[in-house]
């Protein structure tokens, strides 16, 4: 493949993994990583590597944003069962 | 380097790039219209590459995309509803834009490659794309009106 | 040992380790070239036993037995996941409300759905002439059914996830991959040797031997295993609370 479409994959996933790391709350940093993970899968089909991308694509879109998220849910859930308590 | 890949490269640069900054900067509701136009966005790059380096195999990518794309941004839609109902987002006019985009990388697609079982593909993989950004942007602006528990 | 000293050690680490790998990108040979001794064997091996997909062929025949280590990964790590995720005798489930989601969203869930497991049982289904497979298709079969939850409600999704059934599911699929492996030692050569089957024609569904079998059984697995895995997480999320219930 042509080389800037390359460089050009490899600079988004290099600044979406340093947002991924600077950004701290759990809620954001599972939106820069579902933003990461289809990234991720345009680099790998740009370096030809169609399965690889298949699967960063099936896991990182709509999976692990859920999880994240459902664990972030049920904290929340027990703070605030826990604030009304009090 | 044919045109298809320099437009691969413009519409991943251009429009990627920005949902990767849109995602990593400002309030939420700016950061979920961002990773919503992210996948409207990342799709037609992939139809791009996959004629620009002539390997129809990798239009299952631009298929699964545009299919679980959407899935996500409900994700978000459903269990961020509390954050978001404050302040609803609504990026309409991007979104359209987004689309438009779409809708032309995938005719011009189509044309290219003439009538056949490929362009029936390209076509589903259109309308997926094309209305999964549209629910999911009509989700996110108020598509869970009384979520109490998830 | 104080933190100046931590953090002096951690910078000559860090020197060092940055100096080899400088000394090292410096001699890999150039981005895509053509010398892949490897890879030519490799795809070798795939086209004699007509398998299109070469990524398919390593994964499912000349390396299958790697491929049982990662699917027994998975398993054990649903199972352990379903351990520490389980409900406990002082937590009590409270069933959730129906929820109320806007019509436009509701619709696409439920038009969606269908055509996504049906992309799922596709990818798995070709894994041996496309790129996909066993695992990305399990994955795409196992959100797409989410959807329900997703789009319309968590009761709408426990009616058609029996859990216990997509348990018996995944430990099925793996024994039935350990099974087609054992068919090659019955038959005289190899565990998961390519030998049982006939090739079939290049670049149709009917080709490669026992890599669609096994295909089939990794995609089954996965799917089992994320639908369970999903099952555990929302449960704790949305059904079980703390305390004995009132």
């Amino acid at each position: 493949m042509a080389d800037a479409v390359i460089v050009v994959a490899l600079l988004l996933v290099a600044v979406s993994a340093t947002a991924a790391v600077a950004v701290r709350d759990p809620v954001r940093q599972a939106l820069v990583l579902a933003v990461l993970g289809v990234v991720l899968a345009v680099l790998f089909t740009v370096l030809q590597a169609p399965d690889v991308a298949l699967s960063q694509l099936a896991v990182g879109s709509a999976l692990t944003p859920l999880l994240l998220l459902l664990a972030v849910h049920k904290v929340k859930r027990r703070g605030r069962k826990e604030g009304r308590h009090r | 380097m044919n045109g298809w890949i320099l437009a691969a490269t413009v519409t991943l640069g251009g429009g990627v790039g920005a949902t990767v900054w849109g995602v990593a900067t400002g309030p939420l509701g700016r950061r979920v219209v961002a990773q919503n136009l992210c996948t409207a966005f990342a799709c037609p790059a992939l139809l791009l590459l996959s004629q620009g380096s002539d390997r129809p195999s990798y239009v299952d990518l631009a298929l699964v995309l545009a299919l679980l794309g959407p899935v996500g941004t409900l994700v978000f839609a459903r269990l961020l509803a509390e954050e978001l109902a404050e302040d609803p987002p609504s990026a309409w006019g991007l979104t359209y834009a987004a689309a438009a985009v779409g809708a032309v990388v995938v005719l011009a697609v189509c044309v290219t490659v003439g009538p056949s079982r490929a362009m029936a593909k390209l076509l589903v993989v259109g309308v997926l794309l094309i209305g999964g950004n549209l629910v999911a942007s009509r989700a996110l602006s108020g598509g869970f009106p009384e979520l109490r528990r998830g | 040992m104080s933190r100046r000293v931590r953090l002096w050690l951690l910078a000559v680490g860090g020197a060092g380790l940055a100096t080899l790998f400088v000394a090292a990108a410096l001699d890999l040979p150039a981005l895509g070239g053509d010398h892949h001794p490897y890879g030519d064997r490799a795809v070798h091996a795939s086209l004699a036993r007509h398998t299109a997909n070469v990524i398919a062929s390593v994964n499912f025949d000349q390396r299958a037995f790697d491929t049982l280590g990662e699917m027994t990964i998975l398993f054990a790590a649903v199972v352990g996941c379903g351990v520490l995720l389980r409900q406990t005798r002082d937590e009590h489930r409270d069933r959730p409300a129906p929820e109320k989601v806007a019509r436009p969203v509701r619709r696409h869930a439920l038009l969606v759905l269908p055509v996504a497991l049906l992309t799922g049982l596709y990818v798995i289904a070709h894994g041996q002439l496309s790129p996909g497979g066993g695992f990305q298709g399990g994955v795409v079969a196992a959100t797409s059914l989410h959807l329900l939850y997703l789009g319309a409600d968590y009761r709408a999704l426990e009616r058609v996830r029996p859990v216990g059934l997509y348990e018996t599911g995944d430990a099925i699929a793996t024994s039935a991959y350990v099974v087609t492996g054992l068919a090659g030692l019955i038959g005289g050569t190899a565990f998961l040797a390519n030998t049982v089957l006939p090739y079939g024609t290049f670049n149709t569904l009917s080709s490669g031997g026992t890599v669609p079998l096994l295909n089939a059984a990794v995609g089954m697995e996965v799917a089992c295993a994320v639908v369970v895995l999903l099952a555990r997480f929302l449960d704790q999320a949305v059904e079980i609370e703390e305390g004995n219930g009132k």
